[in-house]
């Protein structure tokens, strides 16, 4: 049994149905698309960071500080061996790898370009990144370089065909060693992969990590251990457990572990950017939502001010008639929300699993790592945060005329019919 | 026609009463109308403003209006594709570019760069020193030592992030390595003249600037060169002025091409952009629709009985549709009006200044964005704004015009 | 039996624009608890800014008004709300129910500002339903009840707060004069088995008929007061 207060506001929500509809289909619009733009964006914004640690980064990665910044072959782990222990013991950890990376000239039969040549352990590498499964010829690298023939490498399709190879053909390495002495060796490309990350796949060269060592005279050493788990909240945690492990052990630079967003920091701010100027515009939305409805707020109590004349007579006091309007607004809200709450999860669910395809534009979005199909995420919070706004600055608009009715005169609003 | 003006001025004056009828009401919707109009200029010519950023970004750094390079250069920027003779190719293509255009001759080669310690990747530029200081960033860039002089055959141009990250300054020397001409890796070591900035990064780190005769010399490439740069007085020439020269030049081994076609990311996210603003237009129009609509449907509900009146006296439904849609146009041109004015006021605010986005560097190299965004209104922007509005506003307002016309006068009176 | 409303001296006038119309002029009137008062005289003479200002709804530019003893101008809103809703009952000419309550709603609805518990208000307004002869009508909505049964409500929802004291400003003005009479012998009940205070605003002869005392108006001042010695039967 509904109380009389509740019943009364929601039949005076009714009275007028046309404007209540038109009123609460603004706020559902409003609800729908902020449902959807944010779910987009937390999408897109997914797809850019799995992307780069999956490819590459990893969620965190062990470094010798100063690396990060200065990439000099110099600032090195000394002892591998020692960090992977660490990271082995800690549960949250997925997997790890080392790498080691130097600039080198690397030239082909006809070609040379100054790029980046990475050793990586073929087999630690499968577990921390997508490398092995977006080779588009020939095969990954052997889990050790072969023996009898010249060692493994890795190149991406774009730089194959700047330096015109192709899989089994040769290419020569020329670079300083960690002691500044010359590297130098020939290797086999074994195979050529696609990440869709133009950048990456015009700039690198993947070679066995036991090479590079050798070549480069790194002994041991490596420059990076990337780091994989299975959320991004669990970065935290992995780097608090490893922290007591990287300041004990001895290293000439000390060690560091830094999170995927230190790693990317041009992302991370990109995404703020994108956020900060998505949440300016949707406020604006807003506010353009809540005028173009303060109207029937301010109509609900200009057109009963005899009413609430009559209701001031029979001793209500003011008070009660402000509590009244603003069920009434909140009421309306509500309805708007819910239905828009309803429907933006129902058309961004679709999209989150059907996905979008971003068809023309998707040669832009693979810049930033993100595939020919965008799915929506769908969370927690970008369902709420937009309907959460609506509804408060909804309610601040409503504040306005629930307000006035305070300084309403019995006499005067029995004047009037 | 004196009658129709009179009739037309008082049927304006009519509707201009009409909308003050309730003046509050009146106001509430004009405020929505101005903030979305207000947002639509104000968050369009931000967003023209970015666009425009990324173009002059891209344009200023080495890009120009138009390149001009060997046949296959642009798909495979190797060194046997470059341009020989150039002189004789500029002298046929000069009289095709407008007065005010720069043009200057390039190398640019991909190179290693080393010191004792560190080695990268870079891109190395060989330029004529006063030639290219009219046409990219780099002339107005150096903040360290100075540019480099004409004959300094010796010297190198490095960006700041390079120096730093090398751990070297002014008076040091670094080492090129690259291949020449004949396919041989060659080295030599230039010596740090000036220290530039750019607005990326990236860009500092990629690019070196010497002398295009040390470069030649360097790479065994005598006369040729990699590629012609040429800017032009406007953005919007380049097209044409491409357009003109491949003419000129069609039969020779030589692309012609204009920004959109050596940026064609850049000229799909102008396109997405351009979609982009017109659907966030909408979005807003939507938004304010809604009480577009429900104010007009209040006032046509509250006259219903004058409608009845009007027609009982003989009215014709056309001429009350024609009424409600006169008020509706009246204050939407009102809204639209005022907030055109604060749109470009505000744009106007930011433009003194810009908006400086220095703080989030990296986020801004990532999205190849300008550091300092300054808002830019262009009238197609301003014209798409306000005529959907207009129409769409208008349009709208169809339902209660004809809802009020439709009404019999019976039941119009007995309305209330 | 005492004196229920003491009006003394009461002034009031309306500012039009520059104009100032005045409405009451040096009104002194006290009516006595359980009194059936009619308040009679031309349009315009100034009864409804009487009634108005007996109940608490307008401001007197001078003089002092006392209900139940205590004095308008010393009392906050919130406290003349009060005083409204437990010792005064309206019943205005045009019925003025909320359009979106039920006729037992609307009676409850004062009993709900009151803080009667919800099982209390219920039994007392089908009571007080059944007393003004509409209990079938109880879930009926304002706009679904003739003028005269409208009315009746409205005088259900004036005495259902037992009331010191009822103002009815024309209440008949809006029905035909067999309605009109049934609604004053209710009235009159409601005076004689409760005790309430009445008084009506009215320019019908024949409802003052029914007053035991006729205070005549004219020009914002009592030009006579009546006192019948006998009741009308
Ligand atoms: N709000 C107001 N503004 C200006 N003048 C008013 C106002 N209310 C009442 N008056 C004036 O005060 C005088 C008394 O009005 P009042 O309504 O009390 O008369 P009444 O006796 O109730 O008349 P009726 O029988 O027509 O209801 C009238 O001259 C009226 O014009
Ligand atoms: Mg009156």
């Amino acid at each position: 049994m509904l109380s009389i207060p509740v019943k009364m506001a929601w039949r005076n929500i009714w009275r007028h149905p046309r404007r209540t509809l038109l009123t609460t289909l603004a706020i559902a619009f409003a609800c729908v698309l902020l449902i959807f733009m944010l779910s987009f964006q937390f999408g897109s914004y997914e797809a850019m960071i799995n992307a780069s640690i999956k490819i590459h980064t990893g969620h965190l990665q062990v470094q010798a500080a100063g690396y990060q910044e200065q990439q000099e072959i110099r600032r090195v782990i000394e002892d591998p061996r020692a960090v992977h222990q660490a990271l082995a013991a800690i549960p949250e950890v997925d997997a790890h790898a080392a790498r080691a990376r130097a600039f080198a000239l690397v030239a082909s039969q006809e070609r040379a370009y100054g790029i980046m040549v990475e050793g990586i352990d073929p087999a630690a590498e499968a577990q921390v990144s997508t490398l092995p499964r977006i080779i588009r010829a020939g095969a990954y690298l052997a889990p050790a370089p072969d023996s009898e023939d010249l060692s493994g490498a890795l190149v991406g399709y774009l730089l194959a065909r700047n330096l015109r190879v192709d899989v089994g053909d040769e290419l020569t390495i020329l670079g300083q060693g960690r002691d500044g002495s010359v590297a130098a060796t020939v290797v086999r490309v074994r195979g050529i992969y696609r990440s869709g990350m133009d950048d990456y796949d015009r700039g690198a060269v993947q070679i066995h990590l036991q090479t590079f060592q050798e070549v480069f005279s790194m002994d041991a050493a490596v420059h990076e251990i990337v780091v994989t788990t299975g959320r991004l909240t669990e970065v935290g945690p992995i780097q608090r457990a490893l922290a007591p492990t990287l300041t004990d052990l001895a290293n000439t630079h000390p060690l560091v572990s830094l999170s995927w967003d230190a790693l990317l920091p041009g992302l991370k701010q990109a995404i703020a950017m994108d956020l900060v100027s998505g949440a300016i515009s949707y406020v604006i939305l807003i506010l353009v939502v809540a005028f173009s409805i303060l109207n029937t707020f301010l109509m609900a109590i200009f057109e009963r001010t005899h009413e609430f004349g009559v209701m001031l007579a029979i001793g209500a006091r003011p008070a009660r008639l402000t509590r009244l309007v603003l069920m009434e607004s909140a009421g309306i809200t509500l309805v708007g929300i819910g239905a828009g709450v309803l429907f933006g999860c129902l058309i961004t669910g679709y999209f989150a699993t059907h996905g979008i395809e971003l068809g023309g534009a998707s040669d832009l979005f693979r810049q930033y790592g993100i595939p020919n199909t965008l799915y929506p995420r769908l969370t927690v919070v970008t369902v709420t945060a937009g309907p959460l706004t609506v509804f408060f600055i909804t309610l601040a608009a409503a504040l306005y005329p629930a307000l006035k009715i305070q300084g309403l005169k019995p006499v005067e609003a029995l004047r009037l019919t | 026609m004196i009658g129709n003006l009179d009739v037309v001025t008082m049927e304006l004056q009519l509707a201009w009463r009409n909308i003050w009828r309730n003046p509050r009401r009146t106001a509430v919707i004009l405020t929505a109308v101005i903030i979305g109009v207000w947002s639509m200029v104000g968050l369009g010519a931000l967003m023209r403003g970015i666009l425009i950023g990324m173009i002059q970004n891209n344009i200023d750094t080495l890009t120009g209006h138009i390149q001009i390079h060997q046949q296959a250069y642009p798909d495979d920027p190797a060194i046997e594709h470059s341009i020989s003779d150039p002189e004789t190719w500029m002298s046929a293509a000069r009289d095709a570019l407008p007065a005010g255009s720069r043009w200057s001759q390039r190398i640019r080669i991909g190179a290693v760069v080393s010191n004792a310690r560190h080695t990268r990747g870079a891109i190395l530029m060989g330029i004529d020193p006063a030639a290219e200081a009219r046409l990219s960033f780099i002339g107005t860039a150096v903040t360290e030592g100075a540019y480099l002089a004409d004959g300094d055959t010796g010297g190198i141009l490095i960006g700041r992030a390079l120096a730093q990250q090398f751990d070297t300054r002014l008076g040091r020397k670094l080492i090129l390595t690259a291949q020449d001409s004949d396919g041989e890796i060659v080295s030599r070591a230039f010596r740090i003249r000036g220290i530039y900035q750019a607005e990326m990064a990236d860009t500092e780190k990629g690019f070196l600037f010497v002398n295009r005769q040390s470069a030649q010399q360097l790479l065994k490439l005598g006369n040729r060169i990699s590629e012609i740069a040429i800017r032009l007085p406007a953005h919007e020439m380049a097209v044409p002025v491409a357009n003109d020269l491949k003419a000129r030049l069609a039969g020779s081994p030589l692309r012609v091409r204009a920004w959109p076609e050596i940026l064609p990311l850049l000229k799909a996210y102008v396109e997405m952009f351009d979609t982009f603003i017109l659907i966030w237009f909408i979005v807003v129009f939507v938004a304010m629709g809604f009480g577009i609509l429900n104010t007009t449907l209040m006032a046509v509900f509250e006259r219903m009985r004058e409608f009845g009146v009007l027609k009982a006296l003989g009215m014709r439904p056309g001429r009350i549709v024609r009424g409600v849609l006169l008020e509706t146009l009246l204050m939407l041109v009102l809204g639209i009006g005022a907030g055109n004015l604060l749109g470009l006021a505000t744009c106007w605010g930011l433009s003194i200044t810009g908006i400086d986005l220095s703080a989030m560097a990296e986020g801004v190299a990532y999205a190849g964005m300008a550091r300092i965004i300054t808002p830019v209104v262009w009238i197609r922007d301003l014209l798409r704004a306000n005529l959907v509005v207009l129409l769409l506003g208008l349009l709208v307002c169809l339902y209660p015009a004809i809802k009020a016309a439709r009404m019999t006068p019976v039941a119009a009176m007995r309305h209330h | 039996m005492g004196t229920i409303v003491e009006c003394n001296g009461v002034s009031k006038s309306y500012r039009q624009g520059k104009l100032v119309v005045p409405a009451l002029a040096e009104i002194d009137l006290c009516v006595e608890a359980g009194g059936f008062m009619a308040l009679a005289g031309p349009s315009g003479s100034g009864k409804t800014t009487l009634l108005n200002l007996i109940g608490g709804l307008d401001d007197a530019d001078s003089g002092t008004i006392r209900v139940d003893g205590r004095e308008y101008a010393r009392q906050s809103k919130a406290q003349l709300a009060d005083l409204r809703l437990h010792r005064i009952g309206f019943v205005f000419q045009a019925y003025n129910l909320i359009p979106v309550l039920s006729a037992l709603e609307n009676v409850e609805y004062v009993m709900l500002l009151q803080g009667v518990a919800a099982r209390e208000r219920r039994r007392r307004a089908r009571e007080v339903l059944a007393v003004v002869g509409l209990e079938g009508m109880a879930h009926r909505r304002p706009a679904e009840l003739s003028g005269g049964q409208q009315q009746r409500v409205a005088v259900a929802r004036a005495i259902v707060s037992n009331p010191s004291i009822v103002l009815a400003d024309e209440p008949t003005a809006n029905l035909d004069s067999k309605t009109g009479e049934g609604l004053l012998h209710l009235m009159q009940r409601m005076n004689s088995d409760r005790g309430v205070t009445f008084i009506f605003s009215t320019h019908d002869e024949m409802v003052m008929a029914y007053a035991r005392r006729i205070v005549q108006i004219r020009d914002g001042r009592i030009a006579d007061d009546l006192h019948k010695a006998s009741e009308h039967r």
